[in-house]
């Protein structure tokens, strides 16, 4: 190709992507697709639980996803895309062999040392459980440097509820508390019906538990509401925010939320470090 | 450096010199007003203006930069600098431009924007007319302007430059300079005092005390709401502001549908779809729904958020948004005074 925009290769350019190979594709709900990704060249793609990257189609741009395994597996990486709009349709397209372009990793993951030695209670709500997925994947590979794991996922609907191996495998592991919900139930649910925090109900939790929040803003709200009941201390809680984002590094300004930016100072922020911000929640 | 001195029958031909070396960028004349523009000739040259309509940012983050382009499974990177010399930029655009390179170097240094600050040389000259919204002689006065290689000054007859760096001393080469008299050194000091304290607006406070003021009045929805009232949302003023620096990011195609490019956009936080979302569901949030709550998060950006790190408000007094906004509700000086008088 003729290109007369090359050159000055000595300094890179923040907004140059990697190619990306999808090694496998499937489908677990009808709008989620689940890639699993390897960088071409093989090269290790090295990240925090709870790290994002920005993840596109050349010609249809690129959005924010959230890395859904964890660093500790493999060589691969995954995410799971929610056909939303323009990219997500264009990334949910592509399959088996095809490639994604990718930057990252990008802002800050969970706080592991903040987490390390306590009890831990993630709390995910629909898609939010793709991203923290990568925490709860991390929690169970080094289980033993972590007290108690309790999981709450709430979804709208059964149908809804993704990684259903994964929730056969938290549900048997004697080492994670497992508990789900769904808005509303279909015939063949057994399970808890009510919002997520209908779960607080079903089980006790420590004042000095560490918590980790990841699902819609109103979510947040009544999650939080709870918490403080129980006396968990508001530095203790992570949430894990969404914003639009446009550069991922800092320099365009969508995702500042007051004078704070969620692609490099987030998106896992303590609660007690944006609860006082207006725009936040 | 060193202080010059070039005759005034000297100058044209010190231009053209320039001109015919390298890319030269400066004010010029279009009707009324006043742009930046690569210069043909020296009689293009407009150093009598009061302020330009945009702001000499755009030489180096354009209003389309292209990132990124494609061609099938070919991607590269569009970092291509060409050698500039911006000529006449007055002292409160220096100061734009060095809150710009440092707000894109902080953190992720963005190399689409540094890669062409660095190879541009900048001439800042003196204020010979005063633009009718200007107040920067009480903007941020502690922060001094940097970024510039060379400071030219026009008096009677003649012209005195000093240079600042190596690469402001090169451009001496072009013209009959001789070293300037002490006299002559003075003088231009001289003329460069005269414009200070003769802004027609002026902020009464200091940054400090607007930044503490300003955050303080976050809450007051009922404020906000009043000083915003009218706007509608066209975002003008972050268009024409020097610090002003969002963007937006899109694809798009060639005719060949094949290749492409990445490109960015300047962008308006006062637009309503700036801070949308669209949530996986459906619906859309938006953390700035209102257009007191977008109106008042460029304020907060231009008088609190940033002062720390710039050492100084985030505004540099050149007026351009009073006189951009159709219904005179973006002037500085009028919002922080509102908000001093209101608070205090
Ligand atoms: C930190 C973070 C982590 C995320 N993790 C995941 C994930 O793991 N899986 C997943 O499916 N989705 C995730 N999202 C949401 C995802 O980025 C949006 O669904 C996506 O941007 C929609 O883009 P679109 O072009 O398909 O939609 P459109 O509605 O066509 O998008 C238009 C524009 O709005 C922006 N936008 C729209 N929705 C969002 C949104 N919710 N958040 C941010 N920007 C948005 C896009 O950048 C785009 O520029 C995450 C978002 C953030 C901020
Ligand atoms: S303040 Fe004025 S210039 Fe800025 S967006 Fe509102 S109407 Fe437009
Ligand atoms: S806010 Fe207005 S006066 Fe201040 S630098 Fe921007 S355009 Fe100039
Ligand atoms: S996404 Fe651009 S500043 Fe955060």
């Amino acid at each position: 190709m003729s290109c007369s925009c090359s050159g000055n290769g000595s300094n890179e350019s923040l907004f140059l992507p990697r190619e990306a190979r999808i090694l496998h594709a499937h489908q677990p709900t009808a709008t989620e697709k689940h890639f699993t990704l390897q960088l071409v060249g093989g090269e290790r793609f090295e990240f925090q639980p709870g790290q994002i990257m920005e993840v596109g189609v050349m010609g249809y741009g690129e959005i924010p996803i959230g890395l859904a395994s964890s660093p500790t597996r493999t060589d691969t990486f995954e995410i799971v895309v929610r056909t939303v709009g323009r990219v997500s349709t264009a990334i949910n397209t592509k399959g088996n062999g095809d490639s994604l372009w990718v930057r990252g990793p990008l802002g800050h993951g969970f706080d592991l040392d903040a987490l390390r030695g306590h009890d831990v209670l993630v709390v995910a709500g629909g898609i939010g459980i793709c991203p923290t997925r990568s925490l709860i994947q991390y929690i169970a590979d080094r289980r033993d440097e972590f007290e108690r794991f309790v999981l709450f996922y709430g979804a709208r609907d059964p149908l809804q509820l993704l990684f259903p191996e994964d929730r056969g495998v938290w549900r048997a592991a004697h080492d994670i508390e497992y508990h789900e919900t769904v808005d509303r139930a279909d015939v063949a649910w057994t399970g808890n019906v009510g919002v997520i925090t209908t779960l607080f109900k079903t089980t006790h939790l420590a004042a000095d538990t560490r918590v980790v929040i990841c699902g819609p803003p109103v979510m947040f709200e009544f999650v939080i509401r709870e918490l403080d009941s129980i006396g968990i201390n508001r530095e203790n809680i992570f949430v894990d925010l969404e914003r639009r984002m446009k550069c991922g590094v800092g320099k365009c300004g969508h995702c500042q939320i007051n004078d704070k930016y969620c692609c490099i100072d987030g998106p896992v922020f303590p609660f007690s470090e944006i609860q006082a911000l207006e725009e936040a929640i | 450096m060193t202080e010059m001195y070039i005759r005034e029958g000297d100058f044209a031909p010190f231009v053209d010199a320039m001109i015919a070396a390298t890319r030269v960028i400066g004010p010029v004349g279009k009707r009324k007003k006043f742009v930046y523009e690569p210069l043909e000739s020296s009689s293009d040259l407009r150093l009598d203006f009061d302020v330009t309509v945009l702001p000499p940012k755009k030489v180096f983050f354009p209003p389309a930069q292209e990132l990124v382009r494609f061609d099938g499974d070919l991607v590269e990177g569009c970092i291509a600098p060409i050698d500039t010399v911006l000529f006449g930029v007055h002292f409160y655009d220096v100061k734009g431009i060095d809150m710009t390179d440092f707000l894109f170097r902080e953190r992720n240094a963005d190399y689409n924007y540094l890669a062409q600050r660095e190879a541009t040389t900048i001439v800042a000259s003196n204020i010979q007319a005063i633009s009718p919204r200007a107040f920067w002689d009480s903007v941020g006065p502690e922060v001094e302007p940097e970024g510039h290689d060379a400071f030219l000054t026009k008096l009677d007859g003649g012209y005195v430059l000093e240079t600042r760096t190596p690469r402001g001393e090169t451009l001496i080469a072009y013209g009959a300079f001789r070293d300037a008299t002490p006299e002559e050194v003075q003088a231009a000091a001289d003329v460069n005092a005269s414009v200070m304290g003769r802004c027609p607006e002026r902020l009464a406070h200091s940054s400090n005390a607007i930044a503490e003021k300003v955050r303080d009045s976050f809450g007051d929805e009922k404020l906000w709401r009043e000083l915003a009232n009218g706007c509608f949302s066209c975002g003008s003023c972050n268009t024409v502001c020097p610090t002003c620096y969002c963007f937006d990011v899109k694809d798009t195609w060639n005719l060949d549908q094949t290749s492409g490019q990445r490109t960015r956009y300047w962008d308006s936080c006062l637009t309503r779809e700036f801070a949308a979302v669209t949530m996986a569901g459906g619906g859309t949030e938006n953390f700035r729904e209102h257009h007191s709550a977008r109106f008042r998060h460029r304020f907060m950006r231009k008088t609190t958020y940033l002062n720390e790190k710039l050492g100084g408000p985030a505004c540099t007094g050149c007026g351009r948004c009073a006189q951009a906004c159709t219904v005179d509700i973006a002037d500085p000086v009028k919002v922080i005074t509102t908000i001093m008088e209101v608070t205090s």
